[in-house]
């Protein structure tokens, strides 16, 4: 019950935030040099054409009636057309919006795991070799610079050795073919995820280690594993059940915290292996001047952002029973 | 160690602004990643020097207007041009070396604002508490969880190719909420002392208790924060650059690395392709080696765990 309640005024904050941003960004368009017509209207388009969007975006009203009309358009989904691609926008942003919560969610995932197990094991022997230079190798694979590291990926996995597709998410000749099954489409993703998949990991599981190693010295100082040692209770047993899980914790937290450079990475990754995600759609948009497309992708990342927020949230208050709302 | 009746007559004397940094080096020189960070900082501090030899030698090698007029494509390192050249004949080493400047230029400026920025928001809404905090901290909360990056890619969507100055104010501006949050808690565990007590009885005005008795405490802490914002906003300037969206005026290792790309020499120019990326993360991990070390000196319980790493 509490749980749902403090849900429910998360909720109420996110949208309050969320308005607050949608406002900032009307406020920075109209104060943006140059003729807003322009700038939401492709050049070209028919008259006609421009004059029904016009209307239907509120372009031609006083600056009150048109701010209603672009919060009424952003909950109805109208962002007006994509320059490039003379789509609605929120039918091309619909179709990126999987891919790129595929990608963001399998990595935080996967870094997360492995940062916590790996820490854990940094930890039990802390001051010895393993620890040494699982440090080490931590520290380094998080400063390095992520683009780069995905153009190094690129050049080694998929061009030099060639075991993986430069860029994209499928290839065609197998979407195409009528007779291939799921399976193999599914691999066929799987296959082209691999490089994006690994550059984000690379550069996420090290500050997972890290934290997750400093925590556990933490926690193994903590009077209930003086407790469980007492009770004779195997190393393993209370390294694995009741010394790992709590330790887990700071880890949930900091996945929170990072959220926005994860979604900065994600944008970077996509665009290097040109993932057809929201965060790509982002950057070829701003380079293209194509403003409805890129508004609508900001507009997306934002809530995406948010509301991540509010599952790790969530997911802290449920892993940790001592925390309740 | 200084041992406690050294401090006790220390502060009994005048607190000095500058004593906890001088105790902080003394247990910093210990440290094996802060000494490994600082000389590789060092090391980026004279290239950032150097930057300025290059062009005075021969105008061809200026890092952003000089061609050399024998070369029409990117060429390996040779006698002339020790990390060959890019593919318009501009020597990729003094582009390296602007770059060291550039990004020592972006990190500490931008880091310095916003580290200023979250201190003084962070004491005022600590000291000042209810109505003022909770708009602050909620202000903060807001902008932490922008990612900063795409912020200024929407930015120049709108307004247009953005200045190296604009990107670091803006960079500022998006980065002082960690900070603040971590001195607001600092402030507010401040404001119980007995010191203040005394200073508020004794007349002293809130501007002279923020300035006079808060900030001398705060300080070292928005310090150690001060290397953390370096690394980052060293990043978003780089990734900014990476995609295009630099200020096209200057040399930056992402535009380095964005020419490379972007001219499809990345499978055919190592020697283009490897050295900018090598600099921005030895940097990044300098700076980052740097805070962890400060952090060690700021957090005595952190001391004796840390063994080599």
């Amino acid at each position: 019950m509490e749980l749902r309640r403090y849900i429910f005024r998360r909720l109420i904050q996110i949208i309050i935030i969320f308005f607050v941003i949608l406002t900032v960004l009307f406020l920075l368009f109209r104060l943006a040099p140059g003729d807003p017509v322009s700038r939401m209207i492709d050049p070209d388009m028919t008259p006609e054409d421009a004059e029904v969007l016009i209307s239907q975006l509120g372009l031609d009203q006083p600056l009150w009636t048109q701010y209603v009309y672009y919060v009424k358009n952003f909950f109805t989904g109208n962002f007006g057309d994509s320059f490039h691609y003379g789509q609605p926008v929120v039918r091309i942003i619909g179709n990126r919006l999987p891919n790129t919560i595929l990608l963001f969610t399998s990595s935080i995932i996967l870094s997360a795991l492995v940062g916590i197990f790996l820490g854990k094991i940094a930890s039990w022997h802390k001051g010895k070799k393993t620890d040494t230079w699982m440090t080490i190798g931590a520290l380094v694979t998080h400063t390095v610079f992520l683009p780069w590291l995905a153009l190094i990926m690129i050049w080694v996995f998929a061009y030099k050795l060639d075991w993986f597709p430069i860029t994209g998410m499928i290839s065609e000749e197998v979407w195409l073919d009528p007779d291939v099954g799921l399976l193999a489409k599914f691999l066929d993703v799987l296959h082209h995820m691999v490089l994006p998949l690994g550059t984000l990991f690379l550069i996420h599981f090290g500050s997972y280690l890290l934290i997750m190693r400093s925590s556990m010295l933490e926690t193994l100082k903590e009077d209930y594993i003086i407790t469980a040692r007492a009770k004779g209770l195997e190393e393993d047993v209370i390294r694995d059940h009741h010394a790992a899980p709590n330790a887990a914790l700071p880890v949930v937290t900091s996945v929170g915290l990072s959220l926005a450079f994860s979604i900065n990475g994600g944008a970077l990754t996509e665009t290097v292996f040109t993932w057809p995600g929201i965060g790509r759609e982002l950057v070829f948009s701003v380079s293209h001047n194509d403003y409805p497309l890129a508004q609508a992708s900001f507009l997306l990342i934002a809530i995406v952002v948010l509301l991540s927020n509010l599952v790790v949230d969530v997911l802290y208050a449920y892993l940790d029973p001592r925390i309740r709302y | 160690m200084v041992n406690s009746a050294e401090t006790d007559k220390k502060i009994s004397k005048r607190f000095r602004w500058i004593d906890p940094f001088l105790e902080g080096w003394s247990i910093f020189k210990e440290s094996i990643l802060g000494r490994i960070g600082l000389t590789l900082l060092i090391i980026f501090a004279l290239m950032a020097l150097f930057s300025f030899i290059p062009p005075h030698i021969d105008p061809m090698y200026h890092p952003m207007t000089g061609v050399d007029p024998a070369v029409s494509h990117s060429t390996g390192p040779s006698m002339r041009h020790w990390l060959g050249t890019d593919f318009m004949g501009r020597d990729l080493l003094s582009q390296l070396l602007a770059g060291a400047r550039v990004a020592f230029m972006v990190g500490v400026s931008a880091a310095f604002m916003s580290i200023f920025l979250g201190t003084a928001i962070g004491m005022i809404a600590g000291y000042s508490g209810r109505g003022i905090d909770t708009l602050l901290m909620r202000l903060a909360d807001m902008i932490m969880v922008m990612p900063t990056l795409l912020v200024i890619l929407i930015l120049s969507s709108l307004f247009g190719q953005l200045n190296i100055w604009t990107i670091v104010l803006i960079i500022a501006l998006f980065r002082w909420p960690g900070v603040s949050r971590v001195i607001r808690a600092q402030t507010l565990s401040l404001k119980q002392r007995p010191f203040i007590e005394a200073a508020r009885v004794a007349g002293a005005s809130h501007l002279r208790i923020i300035f006079r008795h808060i900030m001398p405490n705060v300080l070292p802490l928005s310090f150690l924060y001060m290397t953390f914002r370096v690394t980052s906003a060293i990043i978003i300037e780089a990734a900014l650059a990476f995609l295009g969206f630099g200020d096209p005026g200057t040399v930056s290792w992402g535009m380095m690395l964005q020419w490379v790309w972007k001219t499809g020499h990345m499978f055919s120019a190592p020697y283009w392709l490897l050295p900018p990326g090598i600099c921005i993360s030895l940097i990044t991990l300098s700076f980052y080696m740097l805070g962890r070390a400060m952090d060690e000196v700021l957090d005595p319980r952190l001391r004796k765990e840390e063994g080599a790493g």
